[in-house]
């Protein structure tokens, strides 16, 4: 990132919200209520940075379902028959190759592969494997590419959970969210460019955590931040007046404070009086339209039943993906819909039956949803962990029951919309999913894509940072995968 | 966005307006860094054409027949036909690059080679030279001229105390200060006293502490809690001790090598300790050895000599000459940290250093006296006492009814305890809503699932006839629990919620009972059960039993068994059953003396059984005489201290024993302690790690530092260099970096904006000073006046330029927008901390007590549980109540996963890593927060209630007060009419809405005086909150 653009950036914004915090003064506060007042509509409170997008962009939205803890790729998109023979062999040393393990499993006597417990069915055109496990999803094969050979850096959750979303191990990056809307801007003038919601789970075991940092700006500036969409207290932070305070008290309130901070830009010229009296007055805005977007209600009950029972439960990951759907169409940036309980150590078929439960139906209906009201081919769907695991068994191994380990040499993403090729496949793993055999997809190559869907060459949005031009693909070459798109 | 255009001119280019000579470093050098560097610089490996343009020899050597840089000489400099050619082949930067030089750099660049291209040594390596005379408002005006600009009038008074007060103590003026002020006192009267507040070192903390990226947690994975709130005392009191910087810096560094080094000399060294650090299952200890080292190097770097080291860790850096092995040879010094490469989730990861006060260390010594001579008299008097183990009785004595404490102020002597926090059981003494026995109770404090393990080594209970088990419980009226529970033999009891414990992984029961509802909250509550109600049977051991509670904040007490108990079979009476009981367990029980531990863990069987036939006799008799002996040992350990009492007298003195036990353990457990640094006995080999990679390992390196710097002195040129040598060449006089460094991070604080403006980076990347000169002066007499913190900020806050209006014309604005040149008053949006503090400040609900560990203030449903572990300390936030509540932001607990969003809404870091310059922004979730923020809603009811009581009988001498408590000065004649009229709208609005009004006042803990009737501290309670949301009101004006 050049500084000129950054000063030019900020001079925009500052126009902008110069010009309207003028005609406040001009034509009094009442029009500023509804938010055609913002009239022109290239009157975007987040524009792009000048000179994005690079070109042009296939999809206008994102939609990032992070399935937290490395989904298990053997019992979900990785097919391999071949495994049933080698129920609780050991795993042969030359597959195994002395990669390092986690500390949790490096000292097991055994490494017996436990072949997937479920069964799995072929779907759509594409005629792709699916487990049993994803009905719904596997409806969808056709709109989705799989990458069958992300890989990694990190072996742990933590630098793993980092890594995934900042393109860093250690903390203090921006987030590939941060990034977006950094760059994009926002197309919506009351709601957040980027979105954050955190769902329930079902899974039993203890749940890995989760990181703020995971959708923090980095060094990238604060307002590029994800905004969490919380199902507990306030759906965005603070929204709500206190207990005693009408919308007239709070309206009342709010016309003298614009007049005063007016009054203060006579006296002061500082434009960020002006700045200030426009954000509270999107403050305002979103006052009305958090709760309009949070209310499903308004939702037909035929929509409402596609996302599963479990959609009218606030902080259920059903309730996340309508939301999402409902946040880009009214010009959210990106929804990182981050679902915990992917961990599965041990007891890996009970509580993958369970995640897979949370999230299957919703993700299905939230493909067919966008797709009935056209906005697939804008809107880049993404579905993924921060690792993979392991083929064999960590722990016991039963005809029953098994647990898997960390694995970040090789596990599955797909992505779906926003000018993916669906049907296509990339990428095929050896026959144990231990080591890839063709096409390696790093994890900054899956986020190259992501950025080239949205019209950004990752190579040339950067941002001054320690010296450096950080990036979000880092120092390496990486490239977005051409095989899946459209 | 022309607009932007002139300030850039302005720093970079003006000279090319004044037709000076172009200097390198201002000019040129960033130019080249930006655009060059990357491959044509100090990085060897990345270099392309062997071609160096970062250094004269570089640029002038031919090659091939061409010139790169002929000084004087553009036709024959091949560098600037590469850079006008229109041969999109040959064009520098490249097209590849996406670099594109501007019209406005080739012509800076084009005037340099003509002048002869001259290079200089980059600004900030070369020793800061004073120029005589200088004053900082001289240096100033003088660069000003160049642009025809002067300095703005002084602002008016009331401006004045607000900016010097909230610029030295991080709060506002009190009313009677700014009338003292208007009164007479002079300007510097009025610095020097904010000088002497306490405030003066919590406002100049705030700022270090992102440097050092203090928090309150480790940060990774668990993100569990962590002990090291002493350090950020430490900071604080060394501001307002006003140390001298270099040995502010020293001790940081390392302290704990200096010669006598006291408590607070080690606790600074608790710098080094503030980086994030993990205890995940399965990482790699070399893995965040190498991780946790580099985090220090690289701290180091940017906090002293504002490079950033961290590039260097991959490769040679590319735009500064700093080498890979110069960042291993730094990282050096850190590599062999005597800490853990796993934190072990717990508060106190060693290196710690407990920190008793004298009175606290003295109580400990007498404690643990006390108890050994409490001991000694225990032992004595049971050493005559005659026994017979009533197992060997005939016929057996009867049953008898017997109360047996399973704790009470302590647990029973060789448990072994685990608590869910990782951290020691929570003991508090002497409450204020008293206790049931003893003088301590048993605290569990969590948002969920909380528990202590009590495991019975050297005590197991067996069930009686009749048995029942019972505990005193009071649950907190203010956070009741969910559930309360027992849990022994896989056996569940529970009061409370039923569902509470439903889909939760606690392990499975084998029974689980419902006893009933939870106790009425704020009572003492005799809680009990029939264990035989778990389908435990009459005579089974019972090894171990757990205390539980989800949710909330409950203190148990007492708790014991009764039942009929045959001594016979009473392991409390029948030394033999105990004997073959215990040392049939599987565990060693801890506090048993070594010499009996291990007849203790021999089976009793075994220990009488005859010797070898092959024995002779006399080793026979031996051996049968010194198992005799250490049988009579055990059993008088047995009657001293875990039999029932004998006698009377035993009775008296193991209780005595007991209290001096517990006392000896409150003394311990009261002493606070804190990480610190320190080095393994014997340092590890170091290696530069390939490419930043700590599998890849490369030469070995030893502490040293960078060759562009002047050399390290070595106390013991033999021996490896330590960290004191590098603290004392951080600050030694030739050093060029840290005193600049340094002085312009105060400048920045006073100023918003640092002479460097990247005030983490005065690498050739970094922007170059505004005020070179000025700086260099600065850093100079810093370092003469022995690097004086208080005497810089006064010299800072007395300047000319710092005292100026700030208001700003439209073409000043767009000349100097970020006020560089400093032709007005520096204006500025409080930090996160300001802004709150003012809050509770000027409302009157502030708690200015110093100190301590991190507060737990009003924080939203839901920021802590939506990401924790579910195993972390740190997932449910467990709010305080009280006064804790108004403590100052400083004090708050700073999770780093979920920093408390009052601060991350304005700007405040996560300190997950070290952050020089916080950024300003002005955001729709900051107004959201200002206006319905609990803590702002309720100081701003505070508030109205001080403008009702103090604020005088008519509404505009209490709008006058209001506005004058909160921004030092008088409302002019249209913010009188329009405060007024707003009052008389919420007036109108509440009027006819009682029961709004009542809501309103009753936001936050804190109860509303009713000194009014409710819509009339309603209204003015909204007319508080305008007035705190003003943005001269969250700014430093």
């Amino acid at each position: 990132m050049n500084p000129i653009f950054e000063s030019n950036l900020l001079q925009t914004r500052r126009q902008f919200f110069g010009r309207s915090g003028l005609r406040l003064g001009g034509l009094g506060l009442t029009y500023l209520m509804g938010k055609d007042t913002l009239a022109a509509p290239d009157a975007r409170v987040h524009p792009p940075i000048p000179g994005l997008p690079h070109f042009a962009s296939k999809a206008k939205a994102v939609i990032y379902l992070h399935m937290n803890g490395g989904p298990s790729q053997l019992d979900t998109w990785d097919y391999k028959p071949g495994l049933q023979q080698w129920y609780d062999k050991d795993l042969p040393p030359s597959v195994q190759g002395g990669q390092r393990l986690t500390g949790m499993t490096s000292k097991q006597a055994r490494f017996p592969v436990a072949p997937s417990l479920f069964k799995f069915a072929q779907h759509g055109k594409c005629g792709r494997w699916v487990s049993e496990l994803l009905p719904h999803t596997a409806k969808h094969v056709d709109d989705i590419a799989l990458i069958k050979t992300v890989h990694t850096n990190a072996i742990n959750h933590d630098p793993a959970c980092t890594f995934v979303m900042t393109g860093r191990e250690v903390p203090g990056f921006a987030s590939i969210g941060s990034w977006l809307s950094y760059g994009l801007g926002s197309e919506s003038n009351d709601l957040p460019a980027f979105v954050v919601l955190t769902p329930k789970w079902s899974a039993k075991a203890q749940a890995q955590a989760l990181f703020t940092r995971m959708w923090n700006s980095g060094f990238l500036p604060g307002k590029f931040s994800g905004v969490a969409l919380r199902a507990v207290g306030d759906p965005v932070l603070y929204m709500q007046n206190p207990d005693g305070v009408s919308p007239a008290n709070r309206r009342a309130m709010l016309d003298t404070l614009s007049q005063m901070n007016a009054h203060s830009f006579e006296k002061f010229g500082d434009p960020e009086i002006q700045t200030r009296i426009s954000q509270y007055e999107m403050a305002f805005r979103m006052q009305t339209s958090v709760p309009e977007l949070v209310d499903l209600k308004q939702e037909s009950q035929a929509t409402l039943d596609m996302y599963g029972p479990d959609v009218m439960k606030p902080g259920s990951f059903a309730a996340s993906a309508i939301l999402a759907r409902r946040l880009i169409e009214r010009g959210t940036r990106v929804v990182q819909v981050l679902h915990r309980g992917w961990d599965q150590h041990g007891n890996l078929p009970a509580d993958i039956r369970l995640q897979c439960g949370d999230t299957d139906q919703p993700i299905g209906a939230l493909l067919t949803d966008l797709k009935q009201r056209g906005l697939l081919d804008s809107t880049l769907i993404i579905w993924g962990g921060e690792f993979g695991r392991t083929v064999y068994s960590q722990g016991g191994l039963s005809q029953t029951n098994y647990g898997r380990d960390h694995h970040p040499r090789n596990f599955c993403m797909w992505m779906a919309g926003g000018g993916i090729k669906g049907g296509t496949t990339y990428g095929e793993s050896d026959d144990f999913s231990y080591n890839i055999a063709t096409d390696p997809a790093h994890l900054n190559d899956i986020n190259a894509t992501i950025m080239n869907q949205c019209g950004i060459d990752h190579e040339r949005l950067t941002y001054k940072f320690a010296g450096l031009d950080a990036r979000l693909t880092g120092v390496e070459s990486q490239h977005p995968i051409k095989e899946i798109i459209g | 966005m022309t607009r932007a255009a002139p300030i850039l001119c302005l720093l970079a280019t003006s000279s090319l307006f004044a037709a000076d000579k172009l200097s390198f470093n201002r000019d040129v050098r960033p130019i080249l860094s930006e655009n060059c560097f990357a491959c044509h610089g100090f990085d060897s490996k990345k270099r392309e054409a062997e071609l160096r343009l970062d250094t004269a020899e570089g640029a002038y050597k031919s090659k091939d027949d061409l010139i790169p840089i002929k000084p004087g000489d553009l036709a024959k400099s091949a560098v600037w036909q590469r850079i006008i050619t229109t041969d999109e082949d040959d064009l520098m930067p490249p097209t590849k690059s996406h670099k594109k030089l501007t019209q406005a750099q080739k012509d800076t660049l084009k005037l340099w080679i003509e002048q002869g291209a001259s290079y200089q040594k980059h600004w900030a390596f070369e020793a800061p030279v004073a120029k005589t005379g200088m004053s900082i408002d001289a240096a100033l005006a003088e660069r000003q001229t160049k642009d025809r600009l002067s300095f703005a009038d002084e602002a008016d008074k009331e401006t004045l105390i607000r900016r010097v007060a909230f610029t030295m103590t991080g709060l506002p003026p009190t009313l009677a200060e700014v009338d003292a002020f208007l009164k007479g006192q002079t300007y510097e009267a009025m610095v020097d006293s904010y000088m002497k507040s306490p405030r003066f070192g919590e406002e100049m903390a705030k700022h270090w502490l992102d440097v050092a990226r203090y928090a309150d947690t480790h940060g990774l994975h668990l993100d569990n809690e962590r002990s090291m709130w002493a350090y950020r005392d430490w900071v604080v009191k060394a501001f307002n001790a006003n140390l001298p910087f270099d040995q502010f810096t020293t001790w940081q560094i390392a302290g704990d090598l200096l010669p006598n080094a006291t408590p607070d000399q080690i606790t600074a060294t608790g710098f080094s300790r503030c980086n994030v650090t993990t205890s995940e299952g399965g990482a790699i200890d070399e893995e965040y050895r190498h991780l946790y080292a580099v985090d220090r190097a690289s701290t180091l770097t940017s906090a002293f000599m504002a490079l950033t080291g961290g590039c260097a860790q991959c490769h040679d850096h590319k735009f500064d000459p700093l080498t890979t092995k110069e960042f291993y040879s730094l990282y050096a010094f850190f590599y062999s940290g005597a800490d853990p490469a796993m934190d072990k989730n717990i508060a106190s990861t060693e290196p710690y250093l407990k920190l008793p006060t004298s009175v606290q260390q003295k109580t400990l010594e007498a404690a643990v006296q006390a108890e050994s001579k409490a001991l000694q008299s225990l032992e004595a008097a049971t050493a005559k006492v005659s026994y017979t183990d009533p197992a060997t009785l005939k016929p057996a004595p009867d049953a008898q009814m017997l109360t047996e404490v399973i704790f009470d102020d302590s647990f029973p002597v060789g448990s072994e305890i685990k608590n869910t926090s990782r951290n020691p059981s929570a003991w508090e003494s002497n409450p204020a809503y008293g206790t049931q026995s003893g003088h301590r109770v048993l605290k569990h404090a969590g948002g969920q699932f909380v528990e202590d393990v009590i495991t019975m080594s050297l005590t197991p209970l067996t069930l009686p006839e009749a048995p029942r088990i019972s505990i005193w419980a009071r649950t907190d009226p203010l956070s009741t629990p969910r559930v309360l529970s027992i849990v022994m033999s896989g056996r569940r009891v529970f009061w409370g919620e039923e569902d509470a414990l439903d889909g939760a992984s606690f392990g499975a029961m084998t029974k689980v009972v419902h006893a009933g509802p939870l106790p009425k909250p704020g009572v003492w509550t005799l809680l009990s059960f029939d264990p035989i109600s778990l389908d435990l049977k009459v005579g089974s051991r019972v090894a171990s039993l757990s205390v539980q509670q989800v949710g909330g904040r409950v203190a148990w007490d007492l708790c014991t068994m009764t039942g009929e108990v045959k001594a016979s079979a009473d392991l409390l009476a029948s030394f033999s059953l105990w004997w073959k009981a215990v040392s049939s367990g599987k565990k060693t029980p801890p506090e048993v003396p070594a010499p009996i531990l291990k007849t203790l863990m021999t089976d009793p069987a075994q220990a009488k059984a005859p010797q070898s036939k092959h024995e002779d006799a006399k080793t026979a008799e031996a051996s049968a005489a010194k198992a005799k002996e250490e049988r009579e040992a055990l059993l008088r350990f047995y009657l001293a201290r875990v039999a029932h009492p004998a006698n009377d007298d035993i009775a008296k003195k193991r209780l005595a024993w007991e209290e001096a036990q517990v006392n000896r353990e409150a003394a311990d457990y009261a002493i606070p302690g804190t990480m610190i640094f320190r080095d393994l006995e014997t340092p590890r080999d170091t290696f530069i790690a390939m490419r930043g990679q700590y599998t890849k390992l490369g030469d070995q390196v030893e502490p040293g530092v960078p060759a562009v710097f002047p050399a390290l002195k070595k106390a013991d040129p033999a021996a490896r260099a330590t960290r004191l040598d590098l603290a004392k060449w951080l600050v030694a006089p030739e050093n060029p970096m840290t005193a600049r460094v340094t002085v312009n991070r105060f400048w920045q604080q006073v100023f918003g904006i640092g002479l460097v403006k990247t005030s983490h980076d005065f690498g050739s990347q970094g922007e170059p000073s505004s005020h070179p000169e000025l700086l260099d002066h600065l850093a100079v007499s810093f370092q003469k006046s022995g690097w004086n913190v208080k005497a810089l900020i006064k010299q800072l806050v007395m300047t000319q330029a710092f005292k100026q209006a700030s208001p700003v014309e439209s073409n000043l604005l767009s000349l100097d927008p970020e006020n560089r040149l400093l032709a007005r008053g520096p204006r500025t949006r409080l930090d996160a901390e300001q802004i709150r503090d003012n809050a509770l400040f000027v409302s009157g609900l502030i708690n200015l007590d110093m100190g301590g560990r991190g507060v737990r203030s009003y924080q939203p449903p839901n920021i802590w549980e939506p990401v924790g572990y579910g195993d972390s300390n740190t997932r449910y936030y467990l709010q305080d109540h009280g006064p804790a509540l108004y403590r100052r932001s400083l004090y708050s607990f700073l999770k780093r996963t979920a920093p408390p969003p009052f601060m991350s809404n304005f700007d405040a870091p996560n300190r997950e890593q070290s952050c020089i310059r916080r950024e300003r922004s002005n955001t729709p979730m900051q107004a959201l927060q200002l206006m319905n923020d609990v803590q702002h809603f309720e100081a701003a009811r505070a508030l109205a209630e001080r403008v009702i009581f103090e604020g005088g009988k008519e509404d505009t001498t209490k709008l006058n007060w209001l506005f004058r408590s909160v921004l030092s000065r008088k409302p002019d004649a249209n913010e009188s009419m329009m405060l007024s009229a707003a009052l008389a709208k919420q007036r109108l609005l509440y009027k006819t809405n009682l029961k709004a009004a009542e809501n309103a006042i009753r936001t936050g803990e804190s109860t509303p005086k009713n000194i009014a009737p409710a819509t009339e501290t309603a209204s003015w309670t909204l007319i508080a909150n305008l007035v705190l949301n003003l943005d001269e009101t969250v700014t430093r004006n």
